[in-house]
């Protein structure tokens, strides 16, 4: 096949109409007879349901569906099944749904809303994790032990939704060690709230016994599962279509308000529109959690990491959800980016009365890379080595050994870091600011991963030479269903991008496909399409050899022709092609199919974890200047640098745009966006008055350079690029705020009160008093030789 | 009594109460969902269309007080299938995501276009502080932008 | 009802757009507590998201000629209480004694929001603490028109702000009158992000200064800070008959600014706002001694 093709900088075919505002996302459908919905929710955190009568509702003008708890009788989970659609009995978090209306118009859906009789005796709540985990704490899920379990391995009790636990080598004896320091540190992280611009937004209908969902999602079969499971239907009876997605970032990866859409429109017969407030979007959405991490390393005077442990809470809110599985990813975060003679990690999703959590770019990745790396700074600071310098040391090359025991492939790390060194000096910044700010700069390096997994893909070849993808990948944004895919099933056919029509997910359509997120587009769909796009090819060449009378080795495919090697113009067009092939063999389509391989991580290591070892690594070294003014505390960054791990850019430019894109998103998440919860358990931020977004004027052009050549199992040597950007830029702004204050930065966001704060003095050190002292008194399930653990 | 609105160049009449936001007559009466309204409180600039040629954020703009004006949305700025300067150089700069912050980012760069020709990179950054992207991270826009004002 | 527009939906709102003062006044007269002024309808609109609920009855000022006018006199200018932000940062743009008000119109908000909101609406505003003109009218002594149907009064801006909150229907403000001087003025605003946001302090000062540099006259307003705008009074009378230098100006603010008690918000601790005055001060005195 012919590779170079693969690789351009080419436009967006969605570009034109989103310009010129035709393109209509879920939130702007419209069907004959479609009603509006509106979703009632709990104002309390914690309490129980004495009476919830919908009866007046019922009779309010317009009102032509409601549903309760009483209609969804299903629970669904990550791991465990914990989590109604409705609160049933019990609330567990302000914002939980107690009925959906559906009326002929959202104010009278409205009105009919606030006509619902419910009261509601309160119960004690717990809202931070401190409290959760105190002795005698009231637990969320008073019922946990009952839960189904949806995927055996993690430990769990009480508050504790779920514990995964990482124990390589002998981490005490590290620590005992007469020839090391010890450096330990606290850090605390808020919440992110993805915003979306396009809130969560649903149209169902119910036809025929079966229920079509349009939806923004990032998961097509996802919902289809999820929704069936909630309303306790066969999944076959669910179809799910998914129009343009006006963004996500990890906030559309899970269930969301399908199912409220879903059972109005059975219980009404007629279509029904709900698309979330942006308040509701504010304040419940899946955010990024909160977490709290205490980390502590053994490290020898010349710069030897020789056993690090560490225990990473993180908030899972009211109900599990994707915290459970992010449990697993502490160990390829905060496990990550560098070599350890020993290591022993605990990561548990705490429940609290608050708004469940989900998943964001990077998930976890993003918060314990901030905190590795500020830990770094402080080793290097204590053993009195240039922090770069001791990143270069330490960082994974070949050969090395990962938290879990997988051994990394080639040396990726270190010449990065070679790389941006050029990138930097190029720069030259200057270290004394006329303005009487300080001035500060960081590196850091971060780990993050390709998150396999199933994938399908069907090419059909037209007779009038274009081809036909239907795969289950939706476009959220971030192009790749509109370049990378396009252009792997263009390049192996000879064809142009634009030849190759899209067909937009449907679950109907095409086979079963994890979901567009975990940069995962490009090379799970990415390698579906592939072996798709190469079936079609060795069928149309082996028609085309009998129509050119030559050899199909001999034959390639260019510029919409199958031609002999090397005589440009000879042979057939692809379309006479597949017009022959279509009238002798019937129709030419290929299938394609993939799934991660598995890499293998030495055995007894893990504990808890969904995937023991990552299949695809991607690295990113960034580095940025900052100044901070030292009377209020705003933080400008002055330049930005950016060097990812790609391993094949298909598209340079869209990757550029991916990256310019994340990095802002990661400004926003260390300098602006913040997310506070009052006393009562509701979120504070209710708009983006006070939740901050950064603006044109705060960012900066970043500097970027791609590194290729990684080895990856990707197509074409392709990882995902478009989730990573965002890693690693809280830990830089952090690293390069506490060069610039010598101040030690242990939250995020650095909003300019919170870096005031520090340079003032006025708060004492971060304390984490519910994380205990010996680390092996974290765990709820032993993990590790009784040596290891010392109980 | 009906309100009766000029949009896009049609006279168009809404029964709606009259301080309904009129980015919702826009999209749920007449349908033109190219505005959007992302955040209703007059910080994101994605449900801006032009009130008399200015931009205006339709989800603070009362129906009623839009009597009378000439009201122009997203779809109403090109002729036919033509593209205008600045979606051609936002086009061709490769600027969009999502997309769902465009059509706002089109209107408000409209007026840029028509009233700043000598708009500096930091003039664009001002004029855009009411037009939020979420995805793309700016830079794209404000390059597109000073393209398209070259091209002038 | 004597002239103007009538628009009328089924959720028996009534927007009433007044072409004469006169007409807006008969209006919210016969409205009385249902009714409202609707000027720019940058905070109005907004109350879903408080959670308040609309009033029913509307009287829209914006196109009521005598409220859209500035008249820049050689003693005073008067300023229309509908003109919006946008166009009072244009008129004002040439005159150095008002950089204070041409400063805090034409950086607050974003372009669209100054091109809607109204100077009148944002004086008028009795739950917005962190509104730029307050402070800037302050430390320039404005007088204040309120007009009802029986007529015209003036008082001063500190006057009003008292009142407003209870100001009887019927009654509007009309007209912001400020005296010319020849007063070095400017206004620090601290947004969080770099603009696009409401300031979490300001500072507005007017300084007359003799050749010698001495402060003859001082007026500073703190905006932001407490719910409601107001004088520094301790900080111009340590200032005055002393020469002006922007960091001794902020080191006696810093030792005053314990007076503040900042308010509680979302934004930003109470502590925060107090803090960055020095700060503010600072950069405002800088400002006005370089006009
Ligand atoms: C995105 C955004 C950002 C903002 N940023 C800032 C900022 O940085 N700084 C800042 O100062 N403001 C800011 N504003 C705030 C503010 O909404 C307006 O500046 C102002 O307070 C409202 O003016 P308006 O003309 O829109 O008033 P309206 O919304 O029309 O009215 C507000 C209130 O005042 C009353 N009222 C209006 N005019 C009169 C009158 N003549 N007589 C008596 N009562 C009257 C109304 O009845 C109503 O109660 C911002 C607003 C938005 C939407
Ligand atoms: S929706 Fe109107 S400004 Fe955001
Ligand atoms: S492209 Fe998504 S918000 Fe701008």
């Amino acid at each position: 096949m012919s590779e170079i093709s693969a690789t351009m900088d080419f436009r967006r075919r969605d570009a034109r109409d989103k310009l010129r505002g035709r393109t209509r996302y879920t939130m702007d459908r419209y069907l004959p007879g479609m009603l509006h919905a509106a979703v009632l929710r709990a104002n309390v955190a914690s309490g129980r349901i004495v009476r919830l009568d919908t009866s007046r509702a019922a009779r309010m003008r317009g009102v032509r569906a409601i549903v309760t708890a009483a209609d969804a009788p299903g629970k669904i989970g990550i791991g465990i099944a914990d989590h109604p659609l409705f609160a049933r009995d019990v609330i567990r978090y302000d914002g939980e749904p107690l009925a959906a209306i559906a009326a002929d118009t959202l104010a009278q859906a409205q009105a009919a809303l606030a006509t619902i009789d419910v009261e509601i005796a309160p119960l004690p709540a717990v809202l931070t994790m401190a409290e959760s985990l105190a002795p005698a704490a009231p637990l969320v899920h008073p019922d946990w032990r009952d839960y189904e379990v949806l995927f055996e391995g993690g430990a769990r009790s009480g508050n504790v939704a779920w514990e995964a636990t990482v124990v390589r080598g002998d981490v005490d004896a590290a620590f005992a060690r007469s020839d090391v320091e010890i450096v330990e540190s606290s850090f605390r992280v808020g919440r992110q709230n993805h915003v979306a611009f396009e809130p969560r937004a649903v149209v169902a209908s119910y036809e025929d016994g079966r229920f079509h969902i349009e939806t923004s999602t990032q998961v097509p079969w996802t919902i289809r599962n999820a929704t069936a499971r909630i309303l306790g239907v066969p999944p076959s009876q669910v179809r799910v279509t998914v129009p343009p997605v006006g963004g996500a970032f990890g906030l559309k990866f899970d269930l969301a308000i399908e199912p409220f859409a879903a059972l109005l429109a059975r219980a009404s017969g007629q279509p029904v529109r709900l698309v979330n407030s942006r308040e509701e979007e504010m304040l419940t959405c899946l955010f990024r959690e909160n977490a709290e991490i205490r980390i502590r390393s053994a490290v020898t005077r010349d710069g030897e990491i020789v056993g690090r442990e560490a225990v990473v809470l993180m908030d899972c809110g009211a109900y599990g959800g994707e915290q459970i599985f992010l449990t697993t990813m502490t160990a390829h975060t905060l496990g990550g980016n560098y070599r350890l003679g020993s290591t022993r990690l605990v990561s548990r999703a705490v429940y609290t009365n608050t708004a469940p959590n989900g998943a964001f770019r990077c998930c976890n990745g993003v918060y314990c890379t901030f905190a590795l790396e500020r830990h770094t700074d402080e080793i290097a600071a204590r053993i009195g080595m240039d922090p770069l310098a001791f990143r270069r040391r330490n960082v994974l090359g070949d050969g090395d050994l990962g938290a879990t025991g997988q051994v990394f492939e080639g040396n990726v790390l270190a010449p990065m870091l070679d790389r941006m060194d050029t990138l930097r000096e190029a720069a030259a910044p200057s270290r004394t600011l006329a303005d009487g700010r300080l001035f500060g700069r960081a590196t850091t390096v971060g780990t993050w991963f390709v998150f396999v997994g199933p994938s399908a893909a069907t090419v059909n070849m037209n007779a009038d030479g274009t081809v036909t993808l239907v795969t289950s990948g939706v476009e959220i944004g971030s192009g790749s269903m509109m370049q990378s895919l396009p252009q792997i099933v263009a390049g192996t056919l000879g064809l142009k991008p634009d030849d190759v029509v899209v067909r937009a997910a449907d679950t109907d359509a095409a086979g079963y496909d994890v979901g567009v997120g975990g940069g995962r587009t490009t090379v799970s769909l990415g390698a579906a399409s592939l072996s798709a796009a190469q079936e079609v090819r060795t069928k149309l060449l082996k028609v085309a050899s009998e129509m050119i009378e030559a050899a199909p080795e001999d034959l390639v495919m260019r510029q919409g022709r199958i031609e002999i090697a090397g005589a440009p113009g000879s042979g057939r067009t692809i379309a006479d092609v597949a017009t022959r092939a279509q009238a002798q063999l019937g129709p030419v389509s290929g299938t394609g199919a993939f799934t991660g391989a598995g890499v293998p991580a030495m055995p007894g290591c893990v504990a808890g974890h969904f995937i023991d070892a990552i299949d695809i690594p991607v690295f990113a070294v960034h580095d940025c200047d900052v100044a901070v003014d030292p009377e209020t505390g705003h933080v400008e960054v002055l330049n930005y640098r950016v060097v990812q791990d790609v391993g094949r850019a298909l598209n340079p430019r869209a990757i550029h745009g991916q990256i310019q894109g994340g990095v802002v998103q990661g400004l926003g998440y260390a300098l602006h966006e913040e997310v506070t919860i009052d006393t009562h358990g509701r979120v504070r931020q209710n708009g983006f008055e006070t939740y901050r977004l950064p603006l044109a004027l705060d960012v900066v052009p970043v500097e970027i350079s791609l590194y290729e050549g990684a080895p990856s199992v990707g197509p074409l040597g392709t990882k995902g690029a478009g989730e990573v950007p965002i890693l690693n830029v809280g830990a830089t702004i952090a690293c390069a705020v506490a060069n610039a204050t010598g101040k030690r930065v242990q939250e995020l966001p650095l909003t300019p009160p919170r870096v005031l704060e520090l340079l003032l003095d006025r708060k004492g050190e971060l304390s984490l008093s519910h994380i205990a002292e010996a680390w092996v008194d974290n765990l709820v399930r032993p993990h590790g030789t009784a040596a290891q653990n010392r109980k | 009594m009906a309100l009766s609105l000029t949009v896009n160049g049609d006279r168009r009449a809404s029964a709606a109460d009259p301080v309904t936001p009129l980015v919702d007559i826009l999209r749920e009466e007449f349908h033109l969902t190219g505005t959007k309204p992302v955040c209703r409180e007059g910080f994101c600039g994605a449900c801006m269309v032009l009130v008399d040629d200015r931009p205006t954020p339709s989800c603070l703009m009362p129906a009623a007080l839009a009597e009378g004006s000439d009201i122009r949305t997203v779809e109403g700025l090109g002729t036919g299938d033509a593209l205008t300067a600045i979606q051609v150089a936002l086009e061709t700069c490769d600027a969009v995501q999502c997309g769902m912050c465009f059509p706002g980012m089109v209107v408000t760069l409209t007026h840029l276009l028509a009233t700043s020709p000598e708009a500096t990179r930091d003039d664009i950054r001002a004029a855009l502080s009411g037009n939020i992207c979420r995805c793309t991270g700016y830079e794209r826009i404000v390059d597109a932008t000073l393209s398209a004002l070259a091209v002038k | 009802m004597t002239a103007g527009t009538l628009a009328q939906g089924e959720a028996t709102g009534t927007f009433y757009i007044a072409s004469s003062l006169a007409a807006a006044l008969d209006a919210l007269n016969d409205y009385g507590p249902e009714g409202a002024a609707f000027a720019g309808g940058t905070w109005i609109m907004r109350a879903p998201i408080r959670h308040q609920p609309l009033k029913t009855r509307h009287v829209a000022i914006g196109k009521i000629p005598e409220l859209t006018e500035i008249r820049i006199g050689t003693d005073a200018i008067e300023i229309g209480a509908a003109v919006t932000h946008a166009a009072l940062a244009s008129a004002l743009a040439d005159l150095p004694d008002f950089a204070v008000l041409t400063a805090a119109a034409g950086r607050s908000a974003n372009p669209a929001i100054r091109s809607l909101a109204t100077i009148g609406g944002n004086l008028a505003t009795s739950d917005f603490s962190a509104a730029d003109c307050v402070p800037a009218l302050l430390c320039l002594d404005a007088q204040i028109e309120v007009s009802s149907r029986s007529g015209r009064e003036r008082m001063s801006l500190e006057a009003f702000l008292t009142q407003r909150s209870t100001l009887a229907p019927g009654r509007l403000l009309t007209k912001i009158v400020v005296q010319r001087s020849r007063h070095k003025t400017a206004h620090a605003r601290l947004p969080l992000r770099k603009a696009g946001d409401y300031p979490v302090a300001i500072v507005s000062l007017s300084f007359d200064v003799d050749t010698a540099n001495y402060v003859r006259a001082a007026r500073i307003a703190i905006g932001s800070v407490e719910t409601v705008a107001r004088r520094w009074d301790r900080l111009e009378a340590a200032l005055l008959d002393r020469p002006l230098a922007p960091a001794r100006a902020a080191d006696v603010a810093a030792e005053l600014a314990g007076e503040f008690v900042g308010r509680e918000s979302v934004e930003v601790p109470p502590w925060y706002r107090v803090s960055v005055l020095p700060r503010l001060v600072r950069r405002a005195t800088a400002a006005a001694l370089g006009a």
